[in-house]
């Protein structure tokens, strides 16, 4: 009975991701120009945020700098773009290529320390990522950015734009579904829960914390070099700290203990973020009280609160 | 470089440390004894500076009008800061530390934007008040006579505060709080009050600071995340929670970037960083830190 059950339910949920998938594939028939590019930034943000919310929701490690792999990602795939003949997909795949090999050296300093003094190394290395770019003005043009970077003929239409980041963001995210429930992801929740007895069983914590910083700059990478394709250029303010706490932000929003909050997250933020800005130049302070309001009354995040009551209906449903 | 350039070189170094100071203890007094790493600690000195420009505007007819804001502003930060200990950060501390950062910086875009709504987004200066708004003179060099008024507040503060926590009862509190939490609270303190008088504490510290920057460079937003990011450097490399250790990652810090500027000028915003990774990677714990 409880087989059949469970079967009913993943079969359910099957259902639910082809109907939705459909609908993303839809969406350039009926949505104008400039809402498939907010949804475009949706899908961009909601990787960069899943990328991020590995390390930070199922290890428990809280990053305050990943804009900074994230801007690694976005530069390597422009300057390479922009100053050789490389073609596209190579150029796209060699961004996340690079921040993840860059945070490997990044990630054995930073998985030593814990907590606290994890949180402002992983800063510290983000902000001078973004002193290296603003400053090397030969080789990143500093402040002026990288623009007009050249994308193939196919590319340059919003809607094939969006088709694009759609199939690299679904598969981007469809792996990390897979990383979360292998194993390994287990592992990580272990070690958030209890890192001292996760070690005690012969867990090599450090050494799973390193594989999660890497894998999170990767797809952090991807998300870049996915953003930069977008806009079409690349400036040093990818890495600043205010983008790092944009995604900290959208992952806390949707709820970090839950696979779709960051994506919830992402949705709600930027919709928001037009909408409000729209009416008023304080969206900061709407946000602000937003994220107030939102951790004194929902503390599990957006997407947790939805999980919540679905778990209450169903528990209703099978007293019934 | 001559000898006196040398001397002034260091002279503004510790100059901008001792301000840094201020701010920078205020931050780890808080994480110290609530266990709250507060993000918004920069936007409540960004607020102070904005109170003194607004106080030594509205009293300008008085002479001696930024000593009357020197007085008035940071005491107006701290109120304030007492209302969101109270209404905001007392619903968190036993939550996650997540929570506690998001709640922190939800408070420094709502601020940021009150300081917008009530002053605009332009530059404030205050000029350096009377009788130090002139050059004194090192060696034939000249060196604003303000800043060497701040290489004094920062000791005089370090001395105050050090004293409140050697020899007041709120400092014992303090202090028993900061080694076991738990005890003290088994002891029958009235918790929830020192908390408030803490964080009023702490932003009446970020007040203060903001407040003696504004005749130094100016009140304008933004302000507050680069204060807040170098207060991160100085109680890392000094030591989360220790006063001492504040002090001397604030001279320290002071001083690699009045002489980073002279060395590589296009690389003095990465020096701090530099710095606190070197430290973290040979004592992760700080200077004057305890390891945990």
């Amino acid at each position: 009975m409880r087989q059949s059950l469970a079967k009913m339910d993943w079969s359910g949920k099957a259902l639910g991701i082809i109907v939705l998938l459909a609908g993303f594939l839809a969406l350039p028939i009926f949505l104008p120009v400039g809402w498939l590019s907010l949804v475009t930034e949706m899908l961009i943000l909601a990787l960069a945020a899943g990328g991020l919310n590995l390390m930070l929701g199922y290890a428990g490690m809280v990053s305050f700098g990943p804009a900074g792999f994230y801007a690694v990602g976005a530069y390597a795939t422009a300057l390479i773009l922009t100053n050789t003949k490389l073609p596209f997909v190579l150029a796209f795949a060699a961004g996340p290529v690079i921040a993840a090999l860059t945070a490997i050296p990044i990630g054995w300093f930073c998985v030593r320390l814990t907590h606290v003094y994890f949180a402002l190394l992983t800063l510290a290395f983000a902000q001078i990522i973004h002193t290296i770019i603003f400053e090397w003005y030969d080789f990143t043009k500093g402040d002026n950015g990288i623009v007009d970077i050249p994308l193939p003929e196919i590319l340059r239409s919003i809607p094939h734009y969006y088709y694009f980041s759609l199939i690299v963001v679904v598969f981007c995210l469809a792996l990390l579904w897979m990383i979360i429930k292998s194993p390994f992801g287990k592992t990580l929740q272990a070690m958030r829960e209890n890192a001292q007895r996760a070690e005690s069983i012969g867990i090599p914590v450090r050494l799973y914390q390193l594989a999660t910083f890497v894998l999170s700059g990767f797809f952090l990478g991807v998300a870049g070099s996915l953003f930069c394709g977008f806009n079409k250029n690349v400036f040093p303010n990818y890495a600043h700290w205010i983008k790092s706490t944009e995604m900290l932000v959208v992952c806390l929003l949707g709820g970090i203990y839950n696979f779709f909050g960051p994506i919830v997250g992402s949705i709600v933020y930027l919709f928001l973020d037009k909408v409000i800005t729209g009416y008023t130049q304080f969206w900061p302070l709407v946000l602000g009280l937003i994220i107030i309001i939102l951790l004194l009354f929902l503390r599990g995040g957006i997407a947790g609160f939805i999980a919540e009551r679905l778990a209450l209906r169903r528990r209703r449903g099978e007293q019934a | 470089m001559t000898l006196q350039g040398l001397v002034i070189q260091i002279l503004s170094g510790i100059s901008t440390g001792m301000v840094i100071f201020l701010i920078a203890v205020g931050l780890s007094l808080v994480f110290g004894t609530l266990r709250i790493l507060n993000l918004a600690h920069g936007a409540l000195y960004m607020m102070g500076a904005y109170m003194c420009y607004w106080i030594s505007s509205v009293i300008a007819q008085f002479t001696g009008a930024f000593w009357w804001s020197l007085l008035l502003a940071p005491v107006g930060v701290a109120i304030f800061g007492g209302l969101v200990e109270v209404l905001l950060l007392r619903r968190i501390y036993d939550r996650e530390p997540l929570d506690q950062y998001l709640l922190t910086f939800a408070l420094v875009l709502v601020i940021g934007d009150l300081c917008k709504l009530a002053w605009g987004v332009e530059y404030h200066l205050v000029p350096a008040p009377w009788p130090l708004n002139g050059p004194i003179f090192f060696m034939g060099m000249p060196f604003p006579s303000y800043n060497v008024f701040l290489i004094f507040c920062g000791p005089l503060v370090f001395i105050g505060l050090w004293a409140l926590i050697r020899y007041t009862r709120l400092g014992k509190v303090i202090r028993a709080m900061t080694y076991n939490r738990e005890m003290a609270n088994a002891l029958g303190t009235n918790v929830p009050l020192v908390y408030t008088v803490v964080f009023m504490l702490g932003s009446w510290l970020a007040g203060l600071g903001g407040t003696l920057v504004v005749p130094t460079a100016s009140a304008m937003p933004g302000m507050d995340m680069i204060i807040l990011i170098e207060c991160f450097i100085i109680i890392v490399v000094g030591g989360l929670g220790s006063l001492s250790g504040a002090f001397l990652g604030s001279l320290i810090f002071g001083l690699v970037n009045a002489f980073g500027i002279l060395v590589a000028p296009r690389l003095a915003v990465a020096f701090g960083f530099i710095l606190m990774i070197v430290v973290l990677i040979i004592r992760p714990w700080g200077l004057m830190g305890k390891a945990e």
